[in-house]
């Protein structure tokens, strides 16, 4: 979240992909660093450690809703 | 008991302070409204004695210790626990009257199991459990200390000689996170059926931080796993590697459970293969310790020791959130009995309703 607030600071565009377990972290953290709007994407949780099938299942999944942020 | 009078909760908190009554921070004033509400949520008789504190060897009524949940901030719904943790650790099997005024660094970890989890809470078992910011963890292992210190009398540098102290010593409760676990309820383990409740009270240092990043795809995950938690449990520092008689605590996220229970072991897998890599060589004790009763004399270098004897004196359950980190917690291992693990159950069918109490000041 930080890594992406701090692109985002830089005017260059941004998404944070979030776990669903540290969802409501990312929203603390977007509403303290004053950028409650920063764009984030929500991934199952875990991914680390799930092994490469599972990581690729969620990658795909979530291909689209990245390249339709930066395009759309 | 003595009753006190104060002009004000502040100059009562005063005094409270001054007596050692306390454990350093500010207490809720145990006022005989208070301590009347928390005795009627055991559903006991104040005088029951539920056992004798050392080294004070104070009686642990209910109405004392329901003092001790009152000051430590509990709500009369965890008054059950509490008294399951008094009663545990009061079991002659738990050494508490060594336990307290050793040097050692040791604390009784309170473990919740089975329903009253939900009941008596919600007592934490996922993210940062062992505290801060859960009121039920952190109130019932106060009440526990509490009571230790004012009914069994344990005061730093005078009966408590323990040379630092340990941040749990102020609270350490944590529920197990039955639900999302691969492994039956722990307290099942100690003969009770999966809808009891109990309290698992062992002696425990600090939590040791134990981490290990899995990869589903590599098939020796479930081997590093293990091998990094028996290598945290043989540490050359702790009194389980140079005494060898007490417990280790195992506290698993889920994600490192689940490397487990993919690999098809049960806790009891779990534990021996623990027991069994957890292991020091006599060539290191040599370096690090000496050997006056001459146990290693006949020992080759790279012969290996036993941290402990028995597999089932590793309490392993889950608790905590989804991550990297496993925590261990070595234990004291001293004391006649060895400070055994001992057990209670939570008599949630005594509890009683405390009529108004939500209309009712804490």
């Amino acid at each position: 979240m930080r890594d992406s607030i701090s692109v985002a600071r830089l005017g260059i565009p941004a998404v944070a992909l979030v776990t669903e377990e540290f969802w409501p972290q990312g929203d603390f953290f977007a509403h303290s660093t004053g950028m409650p709007e920063v764009p984030r994407i929500k991934l199952p949780h875990p991914v680390a450690g799930t092994g490469e099938q599972k990581m690729a299942e969620v990658a795909a999944d979530i291909t689209p809703s990245i390249v339709d942020f930066f395009t759309g | 008991m003595t009753l006190l009078d104060a002009p004000s909760e502040h100059d009562a908190l005063e005094v409270l302070h001054q007596l050692g009554c306390t454990d350093g921070l500010p207490v809720v004033i145990p006022t005989t409204d208070r301590v009347s509400r928390m005795v009627l949520a055991t559903g006991f008789e104040p005088d029951l004695v539920l056992g004798v504190m050392g080294p004070m060897h104070g009686s642990a009524t209910v109405e004392k210790v329901c003092t001790a949940a009152v000051m430590a901030g509990c709500l009369p719904d965890y008054a059950p626990v509490v008294v399951a943790a008094v009663r545990a650790v009061c079991q002659p099997e738990f050494d508490l009257t060594e336990m307290q005024a050793t040097t050692h660094c040791t604390a009784p970890l309170v473990i919740v199991c089975g329903p009253a989890r939900h009941a008596c809470g919600e007592i934490a078992s996922g993210f940062g459990a062992l505290g801060p910011g859960h009121r039920a963890n952190a109130s019932i292992g106060r009440a526990l200390r509490l009571a230790m210190i004012n009914i069994g009398g344990a005061r730093p540098g005078s009966s408590d000689m323990a040379l630092h102290g340990h941040p749990g010593k102020f609270t350490y409760c944590v529920a197990e996170d039955e639900e999302n676990s691969p492994f039956p309820g722990l307290h099942t383990t100690f003969g009770y059926d999966p809808e009891q409740s109990a309290v698992i009270v062992t002696g425990a240092e600090a939590p040791h931080s134990t981490f290990f990043t899995g990869d589903r795809d590599d098939p020796a995950s479930v081997e590093n796993l293990l091998n990094v938690i028996a290598l945290v449990m043989a540490n050359p520092g702790s009194n389980n590697v140079h005494i060898r008689e007490g417990s280790i605590t195992v506290m698993m996220n889920p994600d490192h459970t689940d490397v487990l229970s993919r690999a098809g072991l049960s806790r009891e897998d779990v534990q021996a293969e623990l027991a069994s890599r957890a292991a020091i060589s006599v060539g290191t004790m040599r370096r690090i310790s000496p050997d006056p009763q001459g146990r290693y004399e006949e020992s080759a270098d790279d012969e290996l020791i036993h941290v402990l004897k028995d597999p089932s004196r590793i309490l392993l359950f889950q608790a905590g959130g989804s991550g990297l980190y496993t925590m261990v917690m070595p234990s004291w291992c001293a004391g006649p009995h060895r400070n055994a693990i001992v057990h209670a159950e939570i008599e949630l069918d005594q509890a009683c309703e405390v009529p108004g109490m939500s209309e009712l000041p804490n």
